[in-house]
């Protein structure tokens, strides 16, 4: 047995006030205002006269142990060691030097990391594993979002938009991420019910759980040649994979029928409109790798609609609920289906409720 | 020893193009670490056949916590021997995901001794994340981890790693401090992060201002957002210098004002701060010349979450002004009655925006000892089916 | 008043006897033994603490998070 005595347990991380720059601390809460000065360069100013300058760097999120190095590399060179990572995987340099600008968007370029994501602009894609790590992803995660990104990088590293452009990937219904409340959602949908394996179930998970975990009730207990199993009630079920969560003798993943769905028109941020999910933009496209070729496209549709004709600050979705959902449609070339109506709890809440139309 | 050679067509086209490529960071891994040669195998094999390889789950972590370390197992250990196991290991960042090149290259030297090599900068809770460690290898990895001052974040039913904004370490409209609240926190929840106790996860994440930028009213059980109470301050000289700069204050900011509580006469902006909304359009569109007020602090929501279990919510107010003071204690009271609450009732996969939607706010609001507020509200109920409790003799 | 010691064999106990059939909750566990013994929750999660810091006990996770016998068998 090893000797607990000797570990070091529940120290939690490192004080964030080691990690700041004297800049940093020196006008803590004391930052007045802030310009972008360039795509990807800002300038903070502070109540005491200090600048302090930042340069965001495009990130991948899976990141080999070199490259982290390498961006300590640069943040030696520019930044006396101090940097950071954003919520959406950017990497920032913070600086007191105004020349350094240029010769550290010189450095971070010639790693093959592009400058920008500020203002109204895209920035990097928050997304999950998929294919890289995850047991229940009906998608790859990486792979999509640097196709996505490799088609929309101008509008990373240019402030052309009107607003925030705001897009995440899940790979499946789980959702590591706030990808519901997104301009731009991609999430990897399962379209066939889990094949149950009744020889290993009872052996790996306790009946009842797997009944219960199941949000609409399509999962029943069974009996096949005296031993106990369930069974699903295919009709019910939504394919959230839930139970396979709870059961991995419930497998869902599917080749030819796992996919992707788009949804628009979320946000999280309070600016002008309330915080709102994403809706259904695309019921579903197949898995096409390496580049998925029809979820790039259908997104530079939605994007560049947008971007022609919002007004200025105007994200996604209050474009859409400026100019009426059946115009996007008609402006994306979408097809309207079946699957975009809810039939959910409180479905009848987005029903079109009134004679609020343009025709 | 040579590592046995994958060849990857498919994945080499994500090569191609502008936008930094994770392959290319998953090769550079490859060529001196046998894990992430299998990796490479194994995914350009899923690109193949368009599905993924992996299983999940399991008895798997460091002694003493059942947090930080999540169990992922290859569905083809034969093909691929390497990644036989390949768990994931949570590494609790540093509030704001500030760093040191120090710390850091100590994080990647630890990482190249025992494990892939590979990480996730960051993963979507807020981790550092090591992807890919051997079983053996775990108990190791957490001693030098804890030895350069690290330990790990949260996984399955635990407080999960709070993550927040960049706060007033460099913006200026942090209405309190994220970064004080964020660690304080999750050194208080050591014991509740690392030992998994309740029915699910549970995640706060705090946002400096209502613009929001960890997201945290769309993914957190608590939500807590800056805001303040008094008046926008106003430089009415640089309100006019953005005019002078062709920014339309009519049409671009006080159009898209949600309380419709500004006028603009061409030279002085006036507000009405009764109606603002604090939704910081104003203040975004015009940085220089507005600020929040200084009787700052945060509006405190309850209840966000993805679709897994019974749908999607977005978090609402429980608390509609809290002034953070350290050591926090009446927000820490109340997160003890509510915590208590939901271990006590709630159901085993059931998130506490689910467990209120179940058994009612107002009930919830009872059972916790809050007022209930019109500020929790969009609107009142608009459905007459009230449960009437009897009325008590006075 | 029961002792910690005593609170952890009694869960290792409830542990033991279900393993195969159910899995246990550590929300479980310290409500039978609150209800059994009458003892608080403090008491109750240093015995799990202790049944997992000496490794009679060790977590899992499937879909939620358990407490079960480690998997070579603790006697």
């Amino acid at each position: 047995m090893a000797d607990t005595q000797k570990r070091i347990t529940d120290i939690g991380p490192p004080d964030y006030k080691d990690f700041m720059s004297p800049a940093m601390k020196a006008n803590y809460g004391k930052w007045k205002y802030h310009e972008i000065i360039r795509p990807g360069v800002m300038v903070h100013v502070s109540e005491t006269g200090d600048k302090l300058f930042t340069v965001r760097a495009g990130g991948s999120r899976l990141m080999s142990i070199d490259k982290i190095r390498q961006f300590c590399d640069i943040a030696d060179k520019f930044c006396d060691g101090y940097f950071r990572f954003t919520s959406r995987h950017n990497i920032e340099f913070m600086f007191t030097d105004e020349s350094n600008i240029d010769p550290l968007i010189k450095a971070i370029n010639d790693l093959g990391h592009p400058v920008g994501g500020t203002g109204n602009s895209i920035s990097s894609i928050v997304h999950t594993q998929g294919w890289v790590h995850c047991h229940s992803a009906a998608t790859d995660a990486s792979g999509v979002v640097k196709a996505v990104m490799d088609d929309l990088i101008d509008h990373f590293k240019n402030m052309d938009l009107p607003g925030k452009l705001r897009i995440a990937l899940a790979c499946c219904l789980n959702m590591c991420g706030a990808v519901h409340c997104s301009d731009i959602a991609i999430l990897g949908i399962h379209t066939k019910a889990p094949i149950v394996d009744n020889d290993t179930l009872p052996k790996m998970c306790e009946i009842p759980t797997v009944v219960a975990s199941c949000p609409t009730a399509a999962i029943r207990p069974s009996t096949e040649d005296g031993k106990p199993g369930v069974e699903v009630i295919e009709e019910n079920c939504m394919f959230c994979a839930n139970c396979y969560t709870v059961c991995p003798s419930m497998p869902l993943n599917n080749a030819d029928t796992d996919g992707i769905s788009l949804w628009v028109g979320g946000k999280v941020s309070n600016a002008r409109t309330e915080p709102t999910f994403s809706k259904l933009a695309v019921p579903f496209i197949p898995n096409n790798p390496p580049r998925w070729p029809e979820v790039t496209d259908t997104i530079r549709t939605m994007v560049e609609v947008w971007a022609q004709n919002a007004r200025k600050f105007e994200r996604m979705g209050e474009f859409i609920d400026r100019i009426g959902w059946p115009r996007f449609f008609e402006m994306t070339g979408i097809e309207f289906q079946k699957e975009h109506i809810d039939d959910f709890k409180y479905a009848g809440l987005s029903f079109k409720r009134s004679a609020h139309l343009s025709y | 020893m040579a590592l046995k050679e994958h060849k990857t067509p498919l994945l080499d086209e994500l090569e191609k193009g502008e936008w930094p490529s994770f392959v290319t960071e998953i090769k550079n891994c490859a060529s001196k670490n046998e894990m992430s040669n299998d990796l490479l195998g194994l995914l350009e094999k899923s690109y193949r056949e368009r599905i993924g390889f992996w299983k999940h789950g399991g008895i798997v972590g460091v002694m003493g916590y059942g947090g930080g370390v999540i169990g992922r197992y290859t569905q083809l250990p034969e093909e691929y021997p390497n990644i036989e196991h390949f768990h994931t290991m949570r590494v609790n960042q540093p509030s704001g995901w500030l760093y040191t090149s120090d710390a850091l290259r100590k994080l990647c030297d630890i990482w190249e001794k025992h494990g892939s090599g590979l990480t996730n900068m960051h993963g979507s809770t807020g981790d550092i994340v090591f992807l890919g460690c051997t079983t053996d290898d775990l108990e190791p990895t957490f001693a030098d981890l804890t030895e350069a001052g690290f330990d790990l974040g949260g996984s399955g039913s635990d407080v999960r790693t709070p993550s927040c904004c960049i706060g007033p370490a460099r913006c200026e409209w942090a209405c309190y401090d994220t970064l004080a609240v964020t660690y304080d926190f999750t050194m208080h929840y050591q014991d509740e992060l690392h030992r998994p106790a309740f029915p699910y996860k549970w995640k706060f994440k705090m946002s400096g201002c209502p613009n929001d930028c960890v997201a945290s009213v769309a993914r957190a059980d608590i939500s807590i957002i800056g805001t303040w109470q008094d008046d926008i301050r106003i430089d009415q000289d640089s309100v006019g210098e953005y005019s002078d700069n062709g920014l339309d204050i009519l049409r671009d900011v006080i159009m898209n004002c949600p309380g419709k509580c500004m006028e603009w006469d061409g030279k002085t902006l006036e507000i009405d701060n009764k109606t603002c909304r604090h939704c910081m359009h104003c203040i975004n569109a015009m940085p220089k010349a507005l600020r929040p007020g200084t009787d700052t602090g945060a509006v405190v929501l309850i209840g966000s979450k993805a679709p897994i279990v019974e749908g999607a919510i977005i978090s609402s107010v429980l608390v509609p002004f809290w002034k953070p003071e350290p050591p926090y204690d009446d927000l820490k009271d109340l997160m003890d009655e509510i915590i208590d609450l939901w271990c006590e009732e709630g159901k085993a996969r059931e998130r506490i925006g689910e467990f209120i939607q179940r058994v009612g706010m107002g009930n919830f609001l009872d059972a916790i000892g809050l007022e209930p507020e019109p500020a929790m509200v969009a609107y009142p109920r608009d459905n007459p089916y009230v449960f009437y409790e009897d009325a008590e003799e006075e | 008043m029961p002792s910690v010691d005593e609170i952890a064999d009694g869960m290792y106990k409830m542990v033991q006897d279900a393993q195969g059939q159910k899995k246990l909750k550590p929300t479980g566990l310290q409500k039978a033994m609150m209800e059994m013994y009458g003892v608080d929750k403090k008491t109750c999660k240093l015995a799990i603490r202790a049944l997992v810091d000496n490794g009679r006990l060790v977590y899992s996770y499937f879909g939620g998070s358990f407490l079960e016998l480690p998997p070579d068998g603790d006697k």
